[in-house]
């Protein structure tokens, strides 16, 4: 009851007049800057960051939150129409959207992508608001031992993205996790695969992987095979709006999104991209339609995309409790707070309510404004696609481009995206998925670290795995998972053989 | 709008500040360059800088642009490759000492013309409320009996955290080379652990841990600073545990080098002007950083002491070989 | 489809594939083995690396066994000259950024490029909208986000 009257109290500051200009410009600007492919949530805010200063605390946080939900709305808008994902959250967004978008059916797609993420980020933030003391013991229960096991369930789960051949789907996903190993080893320091490169040494950026073999790739490959077999896109076929068969496929996903997001977002090393996975391949097996997936299912996006915003809405439980910045975004959040000598964590709930509740007040009212703000602009951003295809590549190219510039301007990372690009039209010219390579840049290093730092914990006992009850359990459920198939595979055969 | 009213204002300023401080010698343009992406710490003293330069009139135009890569040191070598330029500065700091040996960085910080450090900020070692640990003492105790179960909590290998961390075990006669320091990415990952109760005890910067220090969940048992922390008045310094050390992180800009003494003394002039107007004082507070200013000859001795420092513990440690 | 390669013996793509499966493997491999500073506790920095060039071996013989089997799809002959024109386009732009040309040139060649190859024929005209294009980002970026992209002779002219 407290906590209703908090936020009913929250809500009486955040819809003054004043703060709801300021939610609207933070909307406006995050969804304007967060389009741009490369540039995601974190780095839209670290650039609007000097924006808020002038303003009151409460104004500018609440711009802030804006800005946030702003930039994440953004990045689908990229991953579904140009398949250039900005972050690596809307990485299983793209797998289906962007073959949504070509088919005619990028209406639907942003629309069940703008409604998901409302619908995850108002269940999400109602979640903030009244399980956040909870879900902070349990958050900070998490060990490295429990990452590990829970990045092994996730890599379980990538088989859904393997298409038709598993060994070419394992090359793949085997080549993302080398491509990981580059760089400085998080753990002793040392360079590894750099060959005395100093551009090595940060690692291969997920988002240029990600643009080059999706966008890069796909621009070599559709003008390798222009004049035998041109590509055609289609702006807009059939409804520019979601049919009610749309509504009717796109609601279990978003909530079970949610139910993945929202949990594993409000871990303090839980991230965004491990639920997307686990959303993308949930809804593969549970589809009524599988063989529309790789085509453009609906559910491939509504799902993700709704885990994406669920998990942003997440982060936010540890940094407004405990003051844990769990996420890029999240850290320059919590710059934003000690830019006016706040410091988010247990006290903050108690010295400023009025600043915390108007804030998640304010999140609520972002959404809002973000689904009013994005469904009109549906229309027009579909009509992006109208444009002659060479112009509409080169674009893309351009934008890619601009996106890896704007965050690392060095030739040498150029040259990788556009190897990358190179590579990922290899990669479609023989049948190779794209995908499982760049699931394996992320999990792979997530996964490496946190074994290491749980044997390190436990001086190198294994069984450090097995013997708590998180990690054990996970560890099981991942197992069944990638044994299933084949016990019912056997015993369908067994079964075929008794007739 | 927002950029209209600054520039005004920075104009206005401009013409007051020309008629105070002729006796000044002036760098009209200037270039700050941040070694890291946007939005990471050293982005951050660039932006700042840039803000407070051009509020106070200090300089007309000043341009911050990112050079990302391998802890700074791509940076480092551009600049170390703009040699003669005297509008150009870059935002360095503490943790590029380490990363430069690291690396095995061919450029390194003695190639530069050291400008001016600028802030600094004390390092904390801090236990969970529960822990027996009561004192830096009860630490080295328990570092001293056993290395391996004593595990550390901090950022990335051979960072401010874990060099502190070393030059502890060194200073309390531990062997260094067997802590078992643990890097996690990001202070929120090292404070849940810490939280959870997983590791003996953690490093950071004293901000990062101030809202749970508050709130009674972790007890300092150190600050690495030379006196006590205004905003934690209770927490015992090293030196007086009887554990002889101290180290700050500290941020400075270093300009390229072959550059003439007057160039030099334009852009110290330059800085020392921006680190006494009231709109970089103003942006200390609202960012919680100490003032750290030192300039000139003196900056210089404390840079190669530095440098001397890390590179001795890290070989210790054997992060370098 | 699969007949064919079947008659002509081993499928060239998929021994390739092969190769080079095994030459990252070494590669890693190698790397690993170079490694100097371990960890005390736990396991080291070379732990991942080998089962990573372990798995590499393995799908790398797999592909020599598919060469003799199946081998990969038979894709369609490619539109050499189309990627030339994009390859060309984007190498320009790698050359034009490192030499400090600027980003908006090398936009403006990118996007004609890249639209002639697409089989656009104007290129006069696709350079005049990559130029546009081109200008119009690098001010956003400079006046609005602060953000510097890699400047030339032409973008200073703006600055």
């Amino acid at each position: 009851m407290d906590t209703l009257l908090s936020l009913l109290h929250g809500f009486s500051v955040a819809l003054e007049p004043s703060k709801m200009v300021f939610c609207l410009i933070g909307v406006f600007l995050g969804t304007a800057v967060g389009v741009l492919p490369g540039i995601g949530p974190a780095l839209t805010v670290a650039l609007l960051l000097p924006v808020t200063f002038k303003l009151d605390p409460a104004g500018s946080l609440i711009m802030f939150a804006g800005i946030y939900y702003g930039g994440m709305y953004g990045g689908s808008t990229t991953a579904i129409l140009l398949n250039a994902p900005g972050e690596s959250a809307s990485l299983a967004t793209a797998l289906e959207g962007s073959k949504m978008a070509k088919a005619g059916r990028g209406g639907p797609a942003l629309a069940t992508s703008a409604i998901g993420s409302f619908v995850a980020g108002l269940i999400a933030t109602i979640g903030l608001a009244f399980l956040a003391p909870v879900l902070v013991e349990l958050a900070v229960k998490f060990g490295p031992w429990d990452y590990f096991a829970l990045m092994i369930v996730a890599f379980v789960t990538v088989s859904a993205t393997f298409g038709d051949s598993p060994l070419r789907g394992l090359t793949s996903l085997f080549l993302g996790i080398a491509l990981g190993l580059i760089g400085i080893d998080k753990l002793t320091g040392q360079a590894r695969l750099t060959f005395g490169v100093p551009e090595l040494l940060n690692g291969v950026e997920v988002t240029t992987l990600a643009v080059g073999l999706f966008a890069v790739g796909e621009a070599f490959y559709v003008a390798s095979k222009r004049f035998r077999d041109p590509e055609e896109i289609i702006p807009i076929k059939g409804s520019l709006w979601m049919t009610k068969e749309d509504w009717k496929r796109s609601w279990a996903p978003w909530l079970r999104g949610t139910a993945f997001g929202f949990p594993i977002g409000a871990l303090p090393a839980g991230g965004a991209e491990v639920p997307t996975f686990l959303s993308y391949s949930t809804e593969r097996k549970l589809c009524k339609y599988p063989d529309e997936f790789g085509k453009g299912a609906i559910e491939g996006v509504a799902g993700p995309e709704a885990a994406n915003n669920a998990s942003a809405a997440g982060t936010l439980v540890p940094l407004l409790t405990l003051g844990l910045p769990t996420s890029a975004t999240a850290a320059i959040m919590l710059a934003g707070f000690q830019q006016y000598g706040l410091n988010p964590g247990p006290l903050l709930f108690a010295e400023k309510p009025d600043l915390v509740w108007g804030l998640i007040a304010s999140l609520f009212i972002a959404n809002v404004m973000l689904v009013i703000l994005n469904l009109p602009l549906i229309g027009l951003w579909v009509r992006l696609l109208a444009i002659p295809q060479p112009w509409l590549y080169a674009g893309i190219l351009v934008f890619a481009t601009m996106g890896t510039l704007a965050v690392n301007g060095s030739p040498a990372e150029l040259a990788m995206l556009f190897a990358f690009g190179f590579l990922g039209y290899l990669m479609r010219r023989y049948d190779y998925p794209v995908a499982p390579m760049v699931v394996g840049l992320i999990l792979g290093p997530m996964a490496e670290q946190q074994l290491r730092r749980a044997l390190q914990i436990s001086l190198g006992d294994p069984m450090i795995l097995l013997e708590n009850p998180i990690s054990a359990t996970l560890l099981g459920i991942a197992f069944i998972a990638l044994v299933a198939p084949f016990v019912m595979k056997g015993l369908n055969q067994f079964k075929a053989a008794e007739d | 709008m927002l950029t209209s009213i600054l520039k005004r204002t920075a104009l206005t300023a401009v013409a007051l500040a020309a008629l105070s401080t002729a006796a000044f010698a002036q760098v009209n343009e200037l270039k700050i360059m941040a070694p890291a992406a946007p939005g990471g710490g050293w982005d951050g003293t660039a932006r700042s800088m840039q803000q407070a330069l051009t509020a106070a009139g200090i300089t007309k135009s000043v341009q911050v642009n990112n050079v990302t890569g391998a802890g700074g040191t791509i940076g480092l070598a551009q600049l170390i490759g703009a040699k003669g330029a005297g509008d150009q500065l870059m935002v360095n700091g503490f943790v590029m000492v380490g990363a430069i040996l690291l690396n095995k960085s061919p450029v390194n910080l003695t190639q530069v013309t050291p400008i001016a450090r600028l802030t600094a900020e004390a390092e904390v070692i801090v236990v969970p409320t529960e822990s027996p640990l009561k004192s830096a003492k009860d630490l080295a105790e328990r570092l001293k009996a056993d290395p391996a179960k004593v595990t550390w909590a901090g950022g990335s290998a051979g960072g401010t955290d874990h060099i502190l961390a070393a030059l502890f075990a060194q200073a309390v006669g531990a062997d260094a080379k067997k802590i078992n320091y643990i890097p996690f990415s990001g202070g929120g990952e090292a404070l849940a652990a810490m939280l959870g109760g997983r590791v003996t005890a953690g490093v950071s910067g004293y901000g990062e841990f101030e809202g749970q220090i508050k709130a009674g969940k972790l007890r300092v048992l150190a600050v690495s600073s030379s006196k006590r922390l205004e905003n934690a008045p209770d927490a015992p310094t090293l030196k007086e545990q009887g554990i002889d050390l101290e180290l700050l992180n500290w941020r400075s800009v270093v300009a390229p080098p072959g550059l003439s003494a007057d160039q030099v003394k334009a852009l110290t002039d330059t800085v020392e002007k921006m680190v006494k107007s009231k709109e970089w004082q103003e942006i200390l507070k609202a960012r919680g950083w100490d003032d750290a200013f030192l300039a000139g000859a003196a900056f210089d001795t404390f840079l190669k002491g530095e440098i001397e420092r890390v590179s001795k513990v890290m070989t210790e440690v054997g992060l370098v070989k | 489809m699969t007949n064919d390669t079947r008659t002509q013996g081993a499928n060239k793509p998929a021994l390739l594939v092969g190769v080079l499966l095994l030459i990252v493997a070494a590669l890693i491999g190698y790397d690993a083995s170079q490694q100097t500073i371990t960890s005390t506790y736990g396991v080291g920095p070379t732990a991942m690396p080998y089962v990573v060039a372990a798995g590499l071996v393995i799908l790398g013989l797999a592909h020599f066994l598919v060469a003799f089997r199946e081998g990969l799809p038979q894709p369609d002959e490619a539109d050499n000259k189309a990627l030339l024109w994009i390859a060309g386009g984007l190498i320009f732009l790698i050359a034009c950024i490192g030499l400090g040309g600027g980003f908006i040139i090398a936009i403006t060649v990118v996007f004609a490029c890249t639209a002639r190859g697409m089989g656009r024929q104007g290129l006069l005209v696709d350079a005049v909208i990559g130029f546009v294009l081109g200008l119009v980002i690098f001010l956003v970026f400079a006046k609005v986000l602060t953000l510097i992209l890699p400047s030339g002779p032409l973008e200073r002219l703006f600055l």
